[in-house]
């Protein structure tokens, strides 16, 4: 899994919640987080302070393999705010993971002319500031 | 206990910054309770649909203008429903509850919007962040035009519905708009090809399956079914059927809202002692042409992956032997915000009074109504009557 370097972000950046830290902490070192419920066994994204499906407030962290399917995308080509102007044209994609959440993201370091359902990708670190890195994802290389 | 709608009034959906929200609601205030043909000091609540994105109006509304300016010395209190385009049934809702509650004989609702005086920035803006989560959702570029973009082309994934009938569900909407005079469309019907040319937004939607954002108002005045015998126009609310699904698009398992379409009708549907087959119009508040096809599906119909074959064949539009959405959703209207469910309520009424001109459905008895709002988080199935319980 690579990092890719990006300065001078304009884009917003994910406004963090207390019991989302140690996801972001983690995507700084090139892991991806999801929640975990040692009562009930679930596996949870987002990350919530309490388990949405028995209400324990015991979770814990595993790491996913970063490897996903593309459930659905659409190319945005406009009807975006100015600061991502820049990045058009936008593949907004859900991603499945193989841990069973469903993920929103951007297919990123592909012609997005090339993306289907179904497609196997994997995750891709962008840095957009020294204390936030964003996962993306990108096909898996052959 | 329940409820009928007995006066109702709407300004023309239009882009007109001259045209300013405190005149479009005065006037639609003062039409409603003129059609109803009641007193204005008769009203005892005034129930507001938030105005979105205006937030000056919002306080005016919230905070009791409404039946000060109008004079309306009988009234007792004054909310405001924030649901995005589920507000007006929230309004409803209270409405029935303060009437079921002998707190209220008549309850007025009014909405105004007013989007062409604020900047497109803003606006954007305002739809990229309002629905969306600030921090799964907003820092990927996730408009409303995306978030529907990705349903809609799973569900094409699915169905194998083509390009052709997924625009054709635009056609037949822009069709009823052409027909309308309070359609920002009005007269101006497109072809499959104009559909299929127009630019791309999001795939796999094209910027006229997308929503033009528009200025309007609307007024329903409410009271019990009872007192509603004695006037001549009531329509009648004959049963409320409701589901959530999830605040966010990619939580969401029931994606194209079938099951909620299925249990929220099935139980509205119930409480009329009605059946789907039994419904003359459906009308599907989606703001999205696949929800014209997920609903059908939904209510029983048609089967799983069939909606917009039906579209396609000309069956739910002008003419067809399953007329759906007659006041063109806002794809065939234009999108005033949290009005476009204000428009479904008024359009429903017309067609069950006789009074919807060159759109009027014959025979026009009974019409179920599906309202959604944010992205699609819920779907609001009621059903109303020409004549009570």
């Amino acid at each position: 899994m690579s990092t890719q370097e990006n300065t001078d972000y304009i884009k917003p950046l994910p406004v963090i919640q207390p019991h989302s830290q140690a996801f972001w902490d983690a995507t700084q070192n090139g892991k991806f987080l999801i929640q975990h419920c040692i009562d009930c066994d679930s596996n949870i994204f987002y990350p919530r302070r309490d388990c949405p499906e028995c209400w324990s407030n015991k979770l814990d962290w595993i790491e996913a393999s970063g490897k996903g399917e593309v459930y659905s995308f659409s190319i945005t080509y406009e009807g975006v705010e100015e600061k991502f102007v820049a990045d058009l044209p936008i593949v907004l994609a859900w991603v499945d993971l193989p841990e069973g959440p469903r993920v929103n993201t951007n297919i990123i370091n592909c012609d997005p002319e090339d993306v289907f359902i179904g497609m196997q990708v994997e995750v891709v670190y962008v840095k957009a500031t020294d204390e936030i890195t964003i996962p993306y994802f990108q096909p898996v290389k052959r | 206990m329940s409820i009928a709608i007995i006066g109702i009034a709407e300004v023309p959906t239009l882009r007109d910054p001259e045209r300013t929200r405190w005149d479009i609601l005065l006037d639609v205030c003062m039409a409603a309770v003129r059609d109803a043909g009641i007193d204005k000091d008769d009203v005892h609540a005034v129930i507001s649909p938030n105005p979105m994105a205006q937030p000056d109006m919002a306080n005016d509304m919230a905070l009791g203008k409404v039946p000060e300016v109008l004079g309306m010395k009988g009234c007792r209190d004054i909310a405001i429903a924030n649901a995005g385009g589920t507000s007006n049934t929230n309004c409803l809702r209270l409405a029935k509850s303060l009437i079921d509650g002998g707190q209220a004989d008549f309850v007025l609702i009014p909405h105004t919007t007013v989007q062409s005086d604020i900047p497109p920035a803003d606006l954007i803006n305002f739809f990229a962040t309002a629905p969306l989560d600030k921090q799964w959702e907003y820092p990927y570029g996730v408009t409303f035009n995306g978030s529907m973009g990705l349903i809609t082309n799973r569900y094409m994934h699915e169905t194998g519905a083509t390009a052709e009938q997924m625009a054709a569900v635009t056609v037949s909407l822009r069709a009823w708009g052409a027909l309308d005079p309070n359609s920002i469309f009005y007269s101006k019907p497109v072809t499959l090809e104009q559909v299929l040319d127009s630019r791309v937004v999001s795939t796999p939607l094209h910027a006229k399956e997308c929503n033009l954002l528009a200025d309007g108002g609307g007024a329903m005045l409410v009271t019990s079914a009872e007192i509603a015998k004695e006037f001549d126009k009531a329509v009648y609310e004959l049963g409320h059927g409701t589901r959530f699904m999830s605040a966010t698009p990619f939580m969401r398992k029931d994606l194209f809202h079938r099951k909620a379409y299925r249990e929220g009708s099935a139980d509205a549907l119930k409480q009329a002692g009605l059946s789907i087959h039994d419904m003359d119009v459906r009308q599907i508040y989606g703001a999205y042409p696949y929800t014209q096809c997920s609903a059908l599906e939904g209510y029983g119909v048609c089967e799983e992956g069939q909606g917009a074959a039906l579209w396609a064949d000309g069956r739910c539009g002008p003419g067809g032997d399953l007329p759906c959405t007659t006041m063109g959703d806002a794809t065939g209207r234009g999108h005033t915000g949290s009005g476009v469910s204000m428009a479904f309520y008024l359009e429903t009424v017309r067609q069950l009074r006789g009074e919807a001109g060159e759109r009027q459905v014959e025979n026009c008895e009974h019409a179920l109504l599906t309202t959604s709002g944010g992205s699609v988080m819920n779907a609001c199935t009621t059903i109303f009557g020409r004549s009570p319980k």
